[in-house]
């Protein structure tokens, strides 16, 4: 059970995310290692919390691009950090997205938010960036032996690639090897299931939810 | 066994709703709107008026004779002609002229709005005796205002479409500080070809004015460049201005942009209107974006909500974005009359805006 004082360290963690305040946030680690804290439940439930909560202001356009990726920064570094001190316990990767924005779409703001939120949380996360071919797509995922290929498409007349990789994964054989998230604003939950996607996000912070659903399946 | 209404989900499934499931829907939009743009919730009375308006058991509905507004038509006669864009369309055979002309005497649009066909600011350069062309015989022929749509569209001058680095990916990868500069860099460009398309292309061939469209699209940068190259198209053409938004709240690439005192990352609908206003421009496009794992009645609630605040702080005509995504309807090519009537009663009723 959490004692007040562990409930302070851990909320001075998530403040420090959120304000992106270094002397506080390596302020707080040393605190929290003295008093015994786990570092995993330090990442759990005080650095990904933060984090979380400045999902939310993003989505609610409380708070901007540079602030985000500061943010990210600074909880990607303090994870760092409390790793060396997890021994056997040591979180590893949850896993490996191959990401990109759709052949003939060159929309890749929303691409770029989801990438920071997956990379923070701790997948690995391939860029290939936008107007990618389905077929690089498929190449960059044997290369790197991905867990989920994720795709962005911002238009209807490009949301169709998304059908096509699924319908060439069928034809390699290899649907069952690689999961498919897909989004982007002209995608929905019905497009994911008529084209046999495995999830929908409907924005970045749910994009994360959504890989990890499709890595525990 | 309850009663049920036909809905929509936002991606436009049907839904059977009870009266209860949708009072409910309607109460948690319209306070996420209030919550998203600080404002107050819809009244109960307004609550109950737009409860009505999805109780109505016809498949159509329509606003009353008294609140009939002007309706134009996005990107003009493309809906008729086109078949492969990525506005869908019917693939008529006609050309563009004939369309807009259809649209007027055919369709009632009000106004229209022609453009390249790729819309993009930074590709109308080589397109723009094409356009003019088109322009002068829409002019010739049609009677009701006609106003080119422009994207202003910042991302368009990243690599390797345009010479600057991408901001986002820049930012993304950690490289805060100079993705902040690519992007100082490419709002400059943005204005520059904004005035150019404005003095160089539209004004001479006489156009009624100029729609700069989807404003926003690539964050607060985009929306700075837009209003500052506004200002100089006022102060230098006879072209009205219209400038309509790409999302309901102004995304923060950059975050620490401001214009007349105010930043611009973050304004909702309410504060956008008077950052246009303030830019000279004539006319104001809301847009309210839906969620489409939320029903209509939740997505039109939120619209309403937010829509009904822009209207009563604005100085200017304020016109809403409806189409697929947003304006409370369904994400779908092809929206659902039912849902697309009941939006359009219910933010005419609701709102006092000024067009659609």
């Amino acid at each position: 059970m959490t004692n007040s004082n562990d409930a302070a360290i851990l909320k001075d963690l998530s403040d420090a995310v959120i304000n992106t305040d270094k002397t506080l946030l390596e302020t707080t680690i040393k605190n929290g290692l003295d008093a015994g804290i786990e570092p995993l439940e330090m990442i759990e439930n005080g650095l990904s919390r933060g984090m979380q909560e400045v999902g939310m202001e993003f989505e609610m356009g409380r708070r901007f691009l540079p602030q985000l990726m500061m943010s990210a920064n600074l909880m990607t570094d303090a994870v760092k950090e409390l790793q060396e001190y997890m021994g056997n316990e040591k979180a590893d990767k949850i896993g490996t997205i191959v990401l990109g924005v759709v052949e003939g779409d060159v929309h890749d703001i929303g691409k770029n938010i989801v990438k920071i939120f997956l990379s923070v949380n701790g997948f690995e996360v391939i860029d290939l960036g936008r107007d990618v071919l389905i077929t690089t797509f498929i190449t960059k995922a044997k290369e790197v032996n991905a867990d989920i290929i994720a795709t962005s498409a911002l238009m209807t007349s490009t949301m169709v690639a998304q059908k096509s990789l699924e319908e060439m994964l069928k034809e390699q054989g290899l649907k069952n090897k690689y999961r498919t998230l897909i989004g982007g604003a002209p995608c929905t939950e019905h497009w994911a299931e008529k084209i046999g996607a495995d999830a929908y996000a409907e924005d970045a912070a749910s994009a994360y939810g959504k890989a990890l659903e499709l890595m525990n399946k | 066994m309850a009663t049920t209404y036909h809905q929509r989900m936002g991606d436009a499934r049907p839904v059977e709703m009870t009266k209860e499931e949708i009072i409910y829907d309607i109460d948690e939009g319209s306070k996420l709107a209030a919550e998203m743009g600080r404002i107050p919730e819809l009244t109960d009375d307004e609550k109950d008026h737009l409860l009505d308006i999805f109780l109505i058991p016809d498949k159509m509905v329509s606003v009353s004779q008294e609140n009939r507004v002007i309706l134009s038509a996005d990107v003009g006669g493309m809906g008729l002609f086109g078949n492969y864009g990525e506005y869908g369309g019917v693939g008529i055979p006609m050309d563009y002229t004939t369309a807009n002309l259809v649209m007027e005497r055919g369709f009632a649009a009000d106004y229209h709005l022609v453009s390249n066909l790729n819309l993009m600011n930074k590709d109308l350069k080589p397109a723009a005796t094409q356009l003019q062309q088109s322009l002068e015989d829409t002019l010739m022929r049609t009677i009701s205002p006609v106003e080119p749509l422009i994207v202003p569209n910042l991302g368009n001058y990243y690599k390797p479409e345009g010479p600057y680095d991408n901001a986002g990916d820049l930012i993304s990868n950690g490289e805060i500080e100079k993705g902040l500069a690519a992007y100082e860099d490419a709002m400059v460009a943005v204005e520059k070809d904004l005035l150019w398309s404005a003095q160089a292309v539209l004004d001479p061939i006489g156009t009624d004015g100029l729609n700069l469209d989807t404003t926003a699209a690539a964050g607060d940068g985009d929306f700075l460049a837009t209003l500052k190259a506004t200002e100089q198209i006022k102060k230098t053409t006879r072209l009205s201005a219209y400038i309509g938004m790409a999302n309901e709240f102004v995304l923060g690439i950059h975050g620490g942009l401001e214009y007349n005192g105010e930043r611009l990352a973050g304004q909702y609908p309410h504060e956008q209107v008077k950052s246009v206003a303030k830019a000279g421009a004539d006319m104001f496009g809301c847009v309210v974006n839906i969620k489409t794992k939320k029903s209509t009645p939740w997505n039109l609630a939120k619209t309403v909500t937010l829509l009904k605040r822009c209207v009563e702080d604005a100085d200017i005509p304020v016109h809403v974005n409806m189409g697929m995504g947003v304006g409370g309807i369904p994400m779908v090519e092809i929206p659902p009359i039912d849902a697309v009537t009941r939006c359009v009663k219910a933010t005419v009723e609701m709102t006092g805006v000024d067009g659609i």
